[in-house]
């Protein structure tokens, strides 16, 4: 036996180890985060321990818990378990007549999945989780537990059995609700194919016979012949608005448009409260171009404290010929960091935001991508008191970098065409970076072509009359001097397919540049809006995957009413299981809540300077205490966000399998300890 | 250290169902100490609360003790391989109402790891056995009669063919005919070399089948021993005999008095109402089977 530990120790600890960073990812270690970790994994060597022959006679015991399963199904069909998905059906069917109206095609199967999958969960998981609370406790007041217990069937297999017998009802609820849904969509998609072929032949009848203007749509033509149930595959890369007139300089900078709404966003996290920070920003941007009527360039900044938005100070500052400009805010100690003059303790008062803009129109500043800020083109440092803190001197660029978190645009970004006024004015290019893309994974065409998808939105401002053409320049990084150029005719809001020679395709990242050649339009572009399409999978496969996510969460639940039951009466154990499922969904919020402020009730001050009044200390130590306790439940509890099964079946795109192994893994993590906690509050209990 | 010949043995075995105030709590056995002795049928007597029942649930370890301890053939009470070798009988039949005779019998001969083979004629062995109507085996047992619904408990406890049969008020709800039967298969029982526990209100039963019995009151055993000695009356004679006379009574009667016998009670033999019952339906069954 000792032998036998001395084997499995090691393989143990690196199981455990492999398991915390399942519970908590490295990047969010934290305290509390370990904390939580060591509790589940100490819950777990409990439950190994005491459950050792238990789990020792697994082998046939699963047999005898798959026994108690059945019965519990048994009793599910029983209360008229049938009837959930034909319930689930009829009211998404209405759900459904009643909201889809008009949509595009695509919307149709968003709105529909959204409808079917969203009920899908929220029913199975309120059905299974009230059964999950009321079987135990059930069978202990109908005393079918005494009967049960007197024959050779251990705590740890009862207890499986409850949670295998819940799992299977939820796979045959999940397969008839599958495959419902997958006749409606079937038959919704004959339907949206079968009116796209009509308007097609009407579209090409009309092309060939009358008008000979208008060309049938080729949109029109994809959809009749391929419907809406896709699962697509495609590479899309990261987007960076590169633009910069010389867009060839390596990282390419954004112009950050005078006289507009948009604003540069820098954001400083949370600085460690060890070293005093006095803030000053040093501005450097680019002055890429300046109306020749325009003044010295101004710049507007605003610098708010996250945990206190009302904390703000602006300020209007004017950059010198090279494009600087420095600032020291007025209050320093308001921001970064606080020392109580009594004690002499460093307070971090949490993350603060700096918002830029430019007033002037007419001017086109340039700055870095934030993350690698350039030497020429960047942003700004905190000095810090070199009188308090001896160990640096001289400003001091935050760590981590500042990020740009984004022009505020609703999600996308805006890139300037040439301007009609000034033609002078170089367009912006947007720029997308394809990582590691070759050719195993691209479907290369006869012509040793690849083709890239390219979905974008047009605003022709004053020049309606043009119709929009986009410049592309492809090439790869690790040959940029072969580069592809061509004009392409751009489909507002629809696809337009560009053919790429597929020697772009290689050992480097393949660069596709996008800008508008027409003067006065612009183009609305976000990350997916350039995309190479892979060999698209199969929908049913997709809405499997989707039900996949769906069951993990479910068999989360189940195991978790099943859990709170051992012990409850379950009216409580319900109440238990849906604070962990509240809890669960706020794990995010929770978590943010340090960074991000909130919780401020006992310590609320309106300057910094209150905080040493002892009054103002112990509201801060009880909101301390709160937010700890709660950080510690929260991470106690599994995260039910990670759960989506919509993400990508409502954007007609293949989830890959790795998302759902993960959760699947997760979820198995999370069982775990679920089934310790119930197995222990089991063990000496009566059943009689 | 327990001697293989002994099925159940307890050790100052005692039982107090907790209270929220000291006063609340509830001492249901006080030290027992019981020894069963393998191939016995033996008998839990007492009135209600004398701590029958929590005495078998002790045994079979579905609940813990307060204090002391049990040893169920060899192995300390709920032990789970153990119980692979006991059968109980609950005193109320509890069983999943949704389910159907075959169904009930074979869950539970799923939970003795049976395979189908063996589980098919397990539940078709003990469903006549204890003689449930086939009619009716393929309906839910919440439509059952209680005596229907005895009977599948009964089946399940035998299920297994335990060593151990643990029986609590095992006729209860059982008509006459029931009672005898399974009087008749507790018989049956002992003569197959099983130990049998078996707790009765009905002292009739226990007299009938019992070799030994305990008598409990308020959780402490007041009686305890051998059935035939624990019942016979030493300094009482009696005498049986058919065609006697009025005269002859009156003789024995005084011969009795002249050598010295005292509370000398003459008088016709009364048969036992069961026995007429018995052997009624005996016949009126003989009648119907011509």
């Amino acid at each position: 036996m000792f032998g036998l530990l001395q084997q499995l120790g090691p393989k143990l600890a690196g199981a455990g180890i492999a398991l915390g960073t399942v519970y908590h990812p490295p990047s969010q270690h934290h305290y509390v985060s370990m904390f939580a970790d060591v509790v589940i994994v100490l819950l777990i060597l409990a439950f190994v321990l005491t459950a050792f022959r238990d789990i020792a006679r697994l082998g046939r015991g699963l047999s005898r818990a798959w026994a108690i399963g059945r019965v519990t199904i048994s009793e599910a069909w029983n209360a008229r378990m049938w009837a959930v998905p034909l319930v689930w059906f009829g009211v998404c069917v209405l759900l459904g007549v009643l909201i889809v109206r008009g949509y595009e095609p695509s919307g149709v199967v968003r709105v529909y999945m959204t409808i079917f999958l969203r009920a899908q969960a929220l029913i199975l998981l309120i059905y299974l989780g009230i059964l999950a609370c009321v079987t135990l406790p059930r069978e202990r007041e109908r005393h079918t537990l005494v009967t049960t217990g007197s024959k050779p069937i251990s705590r740890l297999e009862l207890l499986l059995g409850k949670v295998m017998g819940l799992s299977a009802a939820g796979v045959f609820m999940l397969v008839i609700m599958m495959i419902l849904t997958w006749g409606y969509m079937k038959a919704v998609d004959f339907k949206i194919r079968h009116d796209a072929q009509v308007l097609y032949a009407l579209q090409k009848k009309s092309y060939d016979n009358v008008l000979r203007r208008m060309p049938p749509d080729t949109g029109v033509k994809y959809l009749a012949k391929h419907g809406v149930l896709q699962a697509q595959n495609y590479v899309s890369g990261a987007l960076s608005i590169a633009g910069y007139i010389n867009y060839q300089t390596n990282p390419p900078s954004r112009l950050l448009k005078g006289g507009s709404s948009e604003i540069l966003y820098f954001e400083f996290p949370s600085l460690p409260a060890t070293e005093y920070y006095r803030p000053m920003f040093d501005f450097h941007f680019a002055v890429v171009h300046a109306l020749p009527s325009t003044k010295p360039v101004q710049i507007q900044v605003t610098l708010v404290q996250r945990s206190n938005p009302m904390n703000t100070q602006e300020s209007t500052l004017t950059l010198n010929a090279s494009g600087q400009a420095v600032w020291m805010p007025k209050n320093p100690t308001a921001f970064f960091s606080y020392v109580n003059p009594q004690t002499g303790q460093i307070y971090n008062p949490g993350p603060v935001v700096v918002k830029v803009t430019c007033p002037d129109f007419g001017v086109y500043l340039g700055i870095g991508n934030g993350l690698r800020p350039p030497s020429d083109t960047s942003c700004m440092a905190v000095s810090l008191d070199t009188n308090r803190t001896p160990h640096h001197s001289g400003m001091l660029a935050p760590k981590p970098n500042p990020v740009i978190t984004g022009f505020k645009n609703n999600g996308k970004q805006e890139i300037v065409g040439p301007s009609i006024r000034h033609p002078q004015i170089q367009p912006e290019v947007a720029s997308w970076d394809f990582t590691n893309v070759d050719q195993r994974q691209i479907p290369i065409g006869p012509h040793g072509n690849f083709t890239v998808h390219m979905v974008i939105s047009v605003d022709k401002q004053s020049n309606e009359a043009r119709a929009p053409i986009a410049q592309i320049v492809a090439y790869n990084t690790s040959t940029p001097r072969d580069r592809t150029v061509q004009s392409v005719y751009v489909n507002e809001k629809r696809i337009t397919t560009i053919k790429l020679p597929a020697t772009l395709l290689g050992a480097g990242d393949l660069i596709v540049n996008l800008r508008s050649e027409v003067p006065g339009h612009w183009f609305k572009v976000k990350d997916d809006s350039m995309i190479i399409m892979q060999p698209p999978s199969s929908f049913v496969w997709n809405l499997f995957k989707s039900e996949a996510i769906i069951f993990c969460e479910i068999v989360l639940i189940i195991s978790i009413g099943v859990t709170a039951s051992t012990a409850l009466g379950w009216p409580v154990a319900m109440l238990t299981a849906m604070v962990a499922y509240i809890l669960g969904n706020l794990f995010h919020f929770v978590q943010s809540l340090f960074q991000s402020g909130g919780l401020e009730l006992f310590d609320y001050v309106q300057d910094n300077r209150m905080k040493h009044i002892w009054y103002y200390q112990i509201g801060s130590f009880i909101t301390n205490v709160m937010v700890h306790i709660l950080w510690v439940v929260v991470h106690l509890m599994p995260d039910f966000t990670r759960y989506d099964p919509l993400h990508f079946i409502v954007r007609s795109k293949d989830m890959p399998l790795e998302i759902v192994l993960l959760d699947i893994v997760w979820t198995v993590a999370c069982i775990l300890p679920t089934l310790a906690i119930g197995y222990l509050l089991l063990r000496k209990q009566e059943l009689a | 250290m327990v001697a293989d010949s002994q099925a159940i043995q307890t050790r100052q075995l005692s039982k107090v169902y907790p209270g929220f105030f000291k006063s609340q709590q509830v001492p249901a056995l006080t030290e027992l100490n019981l020894r069963v002795d393998q191939g016995q049928i033996f008998g839990l007597l007492g009135p209600n609360g004398s701590g029958k029942t929590t005495t078998i649930k002790l045994l079979l370890g579905l609940i813990n003790p307060t204090a002391g301890d049990a040893l169920v053939m060899g192995q300390p009470a709920g032990d789970q391989e153990t119980r692979r070798r006991i059968g109980y009988l609950p005193e109320e039949s509890y069983l999943y109402r949704f389910l159907n005779a075959r169904q009930t019998l074979d869950f539970y001969a799923r939970l003795f790891n049976m395979n189908r083979a063996q589980r098919r004629r397990a539940v078709d062995y003990y469903l006549d056995f204890v003689g449930l109507d086939p009619s009716v085996r393929g309906r839910r047992i919440g439509t059952y009669s209680k005596g229907q619904t005895r009977r599948v408990a009964l089946a399940q406890a035998l299920l297994n063919n335990p060593d151990l049969i643990i029986m609590d008020e095992p006729t209860s709800g059982l008509d006459p005919v029931g009672m005898l039967e399974i009087k008749n298969m507790i018989m049956r029982l002992k003569e197959a070399g099983k130990t049998v526990l078996l707790s009765s209100h009905q002292l009739a039963d226990v007299e009938d089948v019992c070799d030994r019995l305990v008598i409990l009151y308020r959780g402490r055993i007041e009686l305890e021993g051998a059935l035939r000695d624990l019942l016979e009356k030493k300094d009482v004679f009696q005498l049986s005999a058919r065609n006697v006379s009025d005269a002859l009574q009156a003789k024995l009667a005084e011969i009795a008095a002249q050598a010295g016998a005292t509370e000398v009670h003459t008088g016709r033999a009364r048969v036992r109402l069961e026995d007429l019952f018995k052997e009624l339906v005996a016949r009126k069954r003989s009648g119907e089977a011509r």
